[in-house]
């Protein structure tokens, strides 16, 4: 167990150095100048370059990317070209809004989707397994933007049940916040519980076929107890690794929901930081969701470890 | 619509309500949250061009001079209209006593003059006029004057213009850059958290001017305790915030949002009419359109009403207009008008036989950032294929736009907006230095005649002639005038139609 942790971490400090570097190329092969941006259109070509000198970025891009890189190394992740601020400081403050919309996304799409799959597998073939199937293939495929806007129009604008947009004002207090992400919750849980509810379907149908589960109810042992006590806990570990992806798919920023209901968190960033060039924000931005990715992921394989015995590392 | 947040005003006029108090409750009690396009770059406006920035910062610095309802210079931070000596070289200035900055300080000749060096030295617009400047000096504890080396006369509105702003600061904040802004406007910064909002809390040290208020000139009341500027990229989402009664006021809304708009219970349309105007501006330092019969040949095959269409949708958004100030403004004239929207692709067929064109690709840069850029270039590209011009559309994003525009080896044509300014100068587009390189014996000695002729009748008929040379000599194209929607909270007073509005006059009824 502890070498293959260790063998982890390291693939983890490989896989973030690989990211750190692809990451710091990358966003400056793509044309634009965060300088000719944030000058505004009656700027020059040489208020441009003055200010591109007092950015640091007319350096030569190898030592730009060796000062990065002994930056990060120090846990600096630079400093935010628009926001001027540390890059570690802006993500933080991004934290907030996209864990929680994360957790209430998550949670409103595992009550959608574990239940209906593991019904929909239990009673294949029925009007409701036909219809999960049906919803589910429906909820993946309209696009998240067009599920947002509709329900931020007729839930949030027409009827007033929760606030179109934002993330609440200077006054706003934790819950006043968290009443923000409701609809938004709404809309990603939906989204994502379609991918859930189809992995827990197939798994349970799996599962519900085996051999043992056959035994268990030629042994007169109730229904309730032969899906609940055996199938689930034998389907669990591709559910749970669709929930782990899906968990940082959604941590990494829900990009088009976050712009749609105008909340400030990482997907929101990262959209921004493109448009203004802002080469250390995006840069930060990967690295932590790079980081994220591969820690969920070492989480999700440990998880395997509580639900079944028999995993072994 | 106004949001009244639950802030301790709130709550004490409810109190209020409920004992009956109302005539107790404060006269001024209210929160204006505003929507509006995105963050802004700096809270410094001397260092940015962009119209947010100066929709924002102009609420907590402020200038000498600023613009009324009419866009006439109005004294602001000056004592009154600069004195101008009679070879129009010598501004004399007086700077009114008694002003006090966000810091306590109290602002005197020695601030205004560090802060006017600074913006030559630093400011997009100021260093464009830095050279005409002999110096500025302190001639008095609160008079200012300024000593130029030739007549400017676009000089006062660069020193009231929000934009790349000649902002005065305490002379002790004066740097490169300055890390924490202190101005001396009617609001000053309280909070400001990043993507999220910018809360503005009333100055109680403020020292209004005593005129009736007028556009941005005149009296600022402070009427709101507080005005939040909220950051809102997408359009819609601001149209939504608007319905719901989320914030008081939304700016760059779509055109499709109208309908919703003048059919709601919470909110009002406002249309600024006219708003800007989009250019087509032309490359004439290198590539095709640095032969003058070739741009002709350009603005003859030009369909603007059918660019306007499509950009817009609807009539009640644009207005098929060739001179380049709408009606009503003092340098409205139709010289050279005649050759706007002239949509015959054979003239221009001609004209690009006449020069024995090659067929060399005819570059236009444009982006998705503003659709209606795109859609214009996308009817263009059809006439213009039409009158033979083999054309290669760069579509990209706003950011390499901004960059490649930088370089003239890499267009031809790129497309832009602007703002109806009111004087001609504010913009570079007529300059020789400008990224467009536009320049001829008789554009640029009328031009200079222009900008050093003191006589308003005198310069407007420079003007005339000025933009008799835009089409002449095709320096750029105006693609007709558009229209602005932004919208307000119903109720809502005190907020003037501009292309930069401002809310410490703002209340709702």
């Amino acid at each position: 167990m502890r070498s293959y942790l260790a063998r982890r971490l390291v693939g983890m400090a490989v896989v973030i150095f690989l990211v750190l570097t692809i990451a710091f190329f990358i966003v400056r092969l793509a044309p634009g100048d965060p300088a000719a941006l944030m000058l505004g259109p009656e700027a020059t070509a040489e208020d441009a370059a003055e200010l591109r000198q007092q950015l640091g970025l007319d350096q030569p891009i190898v030592v730009q990317y060796l000062k990065f890189l002994g930056n990060a190394v120090r846990g600096d992740l630079g400093t935010s070209i628009f926001f001027k601020q540390p890059v570690t400081q802006v993500l933080l403050g991004r934290a907030e809004p996209t864990v929680f919309l994360s957790l209430f996304s998550l949670a409103i799409a595992l009550v959608i989707a574990v239940p209906i799959g593991n019904y929909a597998a239990y009673r294949r073939g029925s009007f409701l397994d036909q219809a999960s199937i049906s919803t589910a293939m429906l909820a993946a495929s309209v696009p998240s933007f067009w599920t947002g806007l509709m329900l931020q129009r007729y839930l949030a604008t027409d009827l007033g049940w929760f606030p179109a947009a934002g993330y609440g004002g200077p006054d706003a207090h934790f819950w006043e916040r968290m009443r923000h992400l409701l609809l938004p919750s709404i809309v990603l849980g939906i989204v994502n519980s379609a991918l859930i509810l189809r992995f827990t379907r197939a798994s349970m149908l799996d599962i519900l076929g085996e051999d043992y589960i056959r035994t268990a109810r030629s042994k007169g042992m109730g229904e309730a107890r032969v899906v609940l006590r055996h199938a689930l806990k034998n389907a669990a570990i591709p559910i749970i690794t669709v929930i782990g992806l899906t968990f940082a798919l959604l941590v990494s920023g829900a990009v088009v929901t976050e712009r749609v209901f105008n909340i400030p968190g990482m997907g929101n960033l990262v959209v921004s930081a493109v448009l203004r060039r802002d080469y250390p924000v995006i840069q930060g931005t990967l690295i932590v969701v790079a980081s994220l990715y591969v820690l969920i992921n070492l989480l999700t394989d440990l998880a395997y470890l509580l639900v079944d015995k028999r995993v072994r590392y | 619509m106004l949001s009244m947040t639950t802030t301790p005003a709130k709550r004490s006029l409810f109190a209020a309500l409920l004992t009956g108090a109302v005539a107790l409750a404060p006269a001024h009690a209210e929160t204006i949250d505003v929507a509006i396009i995105g963050e802004a770059d700096t809270f410094d406006p001397m260092m940015s061009t962009k119209d947010v920035v100066s929709i924002v910062t102009q609420h907590f610095v402020e200038t000498l001079y600023t613009f009324d309802s009419g866009w006439n210079i109005a004294p602001l931070l000056a004592t009154d209209l600069p004195t101008i000596s009679g070879d129009g070289k010598t501004y004399t200035i007086g700077v009114r006593e008694g002003v006090t900055f966000h810091d306590g300080s109290t602002m005197d000749a020695n601030d205004v003059v560090a802060s006017l060096i600074r913006w030559l030295e630093v400011s997009p617009r100021g260093k464009g006029v830095a050279d005409r400047v002999a110096e500025v000096e302190a001639t008095g504890s609160h008079e200012v004057t300024i000593t130029m080396n030739e007549p400017y006369s676009p000089l006062l509105s660069l020193l009231a213009f929000s934009n790349s702003a000649a902002a005065i600061y305490p002379e002790e904040i004066i740097g490169d850059t300055i890390d924490t802004i202190v101005g001396t406007g009617p609001y000053m910064i309280a909070e400001h958290v990043p993507d999220q909002y910018l809360q503005l809390v009333r100055f109680d040290g403020y020292s209004s001017r005593s005129e009736p208020s007028d556009g941005a000139a005149g009296a600022r009341h402070q009427v709101p305790d507080e005005i939040r500027f909220v950051p809102v990229p997408d359009a819609n989402t601001r149209v939504e915030s608007l319905l719901a009664g989320e914030v008081a006021f939304a700016d760059g809304l779509p055109a499709e949002s109208l309908a919703r708009l003048e059919s709601s219970d919470t909110a009002d349309p406002i249309l600024l009419k006219p708003f800007g105007w989009p250019i087509f501006a032309i490359n004439h330092k290198a590539g095709l359109l640095t032969d003058r019969t070739k741009r002709q040949a350009l603005q003859a095959a030009l369909p603007i009403d059918d660019m306007l269409f499509a950009a817009f949708g609807d009539d009640s958004f644009f207005i098929v207009d060739g001179p380049i100030y709408p009606e009503g403004w003092v340098w409205r004239s139709d010289a050279g008008a005649d050759m706007f929207n002239q949509n015959d692709q054979a003239k221009a067929a001609e004209l690009l036989q006449s020069v024995g064109y090659d067929g060399t690709p005819l570059r236009i840069l444009t982006s998705r950032q503003y659709e209606f850029h795109f859609k214009m270039a996308e009817v263009a590209k059809v006439a213009l294929e039409a009158a033979g011009f083999e054309v290669q559309m760069d579509v990209v994003d706003w950011a390499t736009l901004g960059q490649r525009r930088n370089d003239p080896a890499l267009w031809d044509i790129y497309i832009t907006h602007s703002p109806f300014l009111p004087e001609p100068a504010l913009t570079s587009l007529y300059s020789r230095t400008s990224r467009l390189g536009w320049s001829n014996p008789d554009k640029d000695a009328i031009l200079a005649a222009f900008t050093t002729e003191t006589d308003p009748e005198t310069r407007r008929e420079l003007f005339a002639q000025l933009q008799n040379q835009v089409f002449e000599d095709v320096g750029f194209i105006k693609i007709g005038g558009f229209n602005a929607l932004m919208g307000g909270a119903k109720g809502l007073e005190g907020v003037t139609a501009t292309p930069w509005p401002f809310f410490w006059n703002a209340q709702v009824n």
